[in-house]
């Protein structure tokens, strides 16, 4: 299993996680936190949730955030799947949860999730990685903090070029 | 008949298997009469710190010796056209004078698994 | 043009230190090739048949004289003293080693310069238009633009995984010398009542399936740019296809969902972003715009004496004149296309010393900037009349004085299966075939305008579906064939060709356009190009005399 980095205020640490992440195949666990892919989250997530434990979401690659937008204040965690690391749909649902649903919580970047992307995962939103290639935080910041600038407004609060600019 | 070819990760240059070593020329490469010799070969060859690319191509005999039966392969082992003084061609020799005037059996782009070769 | 400033600058060197990093963890074995490969891809580095392939960006075409000598060095240095001028208006080197790739972007990035995002599926070197900043037909330059969007598009955090990769280009003139119909976004610009702004095109492309992409919205204030740049990326991002290679270019999905349906998706999209952050200020805006200044002009008469006299002495220059010198907005200047297309040679080839002759000639005549076009020629872009002739004379010695822009001779032509691991067949030679047969200056002004575009596979780099010929290696059972296609056009009257029939074998490939060419001298009316008269006439004589001999 990949170990979890989490970031917060800008420093990134291993975190023990608390999370089990539910298989289509698995039981749920009777206690305790869980992530669940979205169709099981449809028909358990209510009673789960109703009984005050910590639920979290897991969207396929091919899965909107919109089929969530009306459960994102009640959820504690999205996770984003990426079946491979070239399919970048997720960074565009990392935004919209951050920019235009407001969404506080965490979000996890799961599946091929490398060292490489950091930078992309971090500006977009994301605040927790399961990394698959065995980067460590001091690996994982160091490539995320690579480029001492950056051109485009993202998720983050990083000042694209054509604000530095005119500081 | 098979012969094993990548390219040497550091410098993308074409080398060729024999026996263990990688080899700049096509006049150095092993040959394979049995495929599943072959396919072993492949398997020890691509060590992925060493070389890119790694596969098997298909060699037929000519009048004097061997070539690549693909046209691919064959500029491969030689070098563009356009520029006869660069690749491999440029140091000249028997194995590349073969090769150019090979007359194929399939002047194919493709690789072994895509040729279909007439029998 | 524009300079770098610090945060331009320590962004390409950031860019080459990544880079050196990554290599170093390659070659260690730290990532596996599958990992490497689309690390290597975004740094423009592609592994070929004989080596690397390293292809460096030059954005929207415009190269300083410095930036073109360090190329040339680099050309000499780590390669075998050439390069290859690209359609998107970059450079190719093709014998580049692994081990050397750090160093060279370290080079570049002393001259302001990067391999980024020359390859894969992200938004790639913006194109635009050779002449722009010179010719009187632009509304205002369009570089300004597409240097704003090369900086939004580095390393775009949301967009550097598309489903394929992804151009644009940018116009500001009616005459479309960018082939802005042809690319996944064509931005035309226009002057309306509310100021600039562009009509924007989605959704063309070449490869596989071409299409010749819709208007999805007639006016964009240009200060919206950004902003609607992002939201058409976000519904291409979230919506193109990823199951099918062939099928995850954006002008699938406009096609799939229609161009009205797909400008609704991005209008709603745009609605909903905040425009405010994305947007550009104003004062960026002028910055980047006084990048582009006008060089210092001198106030010359409109007619040049000299010059006139001189082609008067010289049928060679008056012949370089008809053919490669172009009005200039500045009276007394002149546009000169340099051709990298003599007869016989490699379609898009310089040598080293070619390119450090050229910087020469820029430094001395003009303002010491270098212009790329789309097809493979160069462009000095601001001559005074009065020195076209030191031009000609300076260009004749290095061998590039060829005086055959959009003549038969001007083919484009890809790297083919002489360098390209992607190739089905061979180009150059093709190229090289049908120039040499026409080589005769006199035979090829008499024929006129004539564009032939040759590619090696269906990925299309040579852009065969928009040439007036069109030709397409294909490998048939086996063998190297070519197919033919007549009628196509990537300027403002855009369109894809039509195929003329079955493909022909290589060395009857220069006889078919023989015969072709024999077909539109025959029907011609007066005036009229190949294209011209084969709209009129259309694909049945032309068919017919490339396929008697079958009948």
């Amino acid at each position: 299993m990949p170990k979890l980095i989490r970031l917060h205020d800008g420093h990134a640490a291993f975190a023990n996680d608390a999370y089990v992440t539910v298989a289509d195949e698995d039981e749920t666990p009777a206690s305790g936190d869980v992530i669940l892919p979205l169709e099981r989250f449809r028909t358990e997530g209510e009673v789960l949730l109703s009984n005050g434990r910590n639920v979290g979401v897991l969207l396929a690659s091919d899965q909107a955030i919109e089929d969530i937008a009306q459960d994102l204040t009640r959820l504690s965690l999205v996770a984003l799947s990426f079946p491979k690391f070239r399919d970048g749909r997720h960074y565009t649902s990392a935004r919209l949860l951050r920019e235009r649903f407001g969404y506080d919580g965490e979000i996890r970047a799961v599946g091929e999730v490398l060292r490489e992307q950091a930078v992309f995962f971090v500006r977009c939103g994301f605040d927790a990685f399961e990394p698959a290639d065995g980067s460590t935080p001091e690996q994982w910041m160091a490539a995320a903090g690579r480029f001492r600038h950056v051109y485009q407004r993202g998720a983050d609060d990083r000042d694209p070029a054509f604000i530095e600019r005119t500081q | 008949m098979k012969a094993i070819v990548a390219n040497r990760l550091i410098d993308g240059e074409v080398v060729y298997w024999n026996h263990g070593a990688w080899k700049t020329r096509f006049g150095e490469a092993e040959l394979f009469e049995a495929d599943d010799a072959a396919e072993a070969a492949v398997a020890q060859a691509n060590v992925p710190t060493q070389v890119v690319d790694c596969y098997l191509i298909d060699v037929a005999p000519e009048a004097d010796g061997y070539a690549p039966t693909a046209f691919r392969e064959r500029v491969k082992a030689t070098g563009p056209q356009n520029h006869p003084q660069h690749g491999k061609q440029a140091e000249g020799g028997h194995d590349i004078e073969l090769i150019k005037q090979a007359h194929g059996i399939a002047r194919s782009a493709g690789r072994h698994n895509l040729i279909k070769l007439k029998k | 043009m524009y300079r770098y400033d610090a945060i331009d600058r320590a962004f390409v060197e950031d860019r080459a230190a990544q880079f050196k990093a990554q290599v170093a963890r390659r070659l260690a074995g730290e990532i596996s090739e599958d990992q490497f490969k689309p690390l290597r891809l975004m740094n423009g580095l592609y592994l070929q048949l004989h080596a690397y392939m390293l292809r460096i960006s030059i954005p929207y075409g415009t190269l300083s004289t410095t930036q073109l000598r360090k190329l040339a060095w680099i050309a000499r240095t780590y390669d075998k003293g050439y390069g290859h001028f690209t359609t998107r208006q970059n450079l190719q080197f093709h014998w580049i080693k692994l081990r050397d790739v750090p160093d060279i972007l370290d080079h570049l990035a002393s001259v302001e310069m990067h391999a980024l995002q020359t390859s894969g599926n992200c938004i790639r070197n913006v194109t635009s238009d050779p002449r722009a900043g010179a010719t009187a037909e632009e509304i205002e330059d369009p570089r300004v633009w597409s240097e704003l969007i090369r900086q939004w598009a580095a390393l775009h955090p949301e967009f550097s995984f598309l489903p394929r990769k992804f151009k644009i280009a940018v116009t500001a003139s009616p005459h479309d010398r960018t082939a802005a119909r042809l690319h996944d976004i064509g931005l035309l610009m226009r002057k309306g009542r509310e100021g600039l702004g562009f009509e924007v095109i989605v959704g063309g492309g070449m490869g596989r399936t071409p299409y010749v992409g819709p208007t999805i919205r007639e006016f964009l204030p240009a200060e919206h740019l950004m902003s609607y740049l992002e939201a058409i990326l976000r519904i291409y991002n979230r919506h193109g296809r990823r199951d099918n290679i062939y099928k995850a270019r954006i002008k699938i999905l406009v096609a799939q969902l229609g161009a009205e349906e797909f400008a609704r998706q991005v209008e709603a999209e745009w609605e909903a972003i905040d425009r405010p952050s994305l947007d550009l200020p104003q004062a960026e805006i002028e910055r980047v715009r006084a990048g582009f200044a006008a060089p210092a002009f001198e106030t010359l008469p409109g007619r040049s004496d000299a010059f006139e006299a001189a082609k008067a002495a010289d049928y060679a220059l008056a012949r370089f004149a008809r053919n490669n010198v172009h009005p200039h907005k500045q009276p007394g200047y002149a546009i000169v296309d340099i051709s990298l297309k003599a007869p016989g040679e490699t379609p898009g080839d310089a040598t080293g010393d070619q390119m450090d002759a050229i910087a020469d000639l820029a430094d001395a005549y003009s303002f010491g900037e270098v212009r790329v076009t789309h097809e493979q020629n160069l462009v000095l872009a601001h001559v005074k009349l009065d020195d076209v002739a030191a031009v000609f004379a300076g260009l004749k010695a290095i061998g590039l004085a060829s005086a055959n822009i959009n003549l038969v001779s001007d083919i484009i032509a890809c790297p083919g299966l002489d360098y390209c691991a992607l190739a089905n067949a061979r180009a150059i030679p093709i190229a090289q075939d049908i120039a040499v047969r026409f080589a005769n200056a006199e035979t090829a002004e008499k024929i006129g305008e004539l564009k032939i575009k040759i590619s090696g596979c269906i990925n299309a780099c040579g852009h065969h579906h928009v040439g007036h010929i069109g030709i397409l290696g294909v490998d048939k059972k086996g063998e190297e064939f070519y197919q033919l296609s007549l009628g196509g056009s990537a300027a403002e009257d855009a369109e894809v060709g039509k195929i003329l029939g079955p493909a022909v074998p290589a060395d009857k490939v220069t006889d078919a356009v023989d015969q072709m060419i024999e077909v539109y001298l025959r029907e011609r009316h007066a005036g009229e190009r190949f294209i011209d008269t084969y709209r009129r006439v259309g694909l049945v004589p032309f068919k017919e005399a490339v396929y008697a001999e079958a009948h």
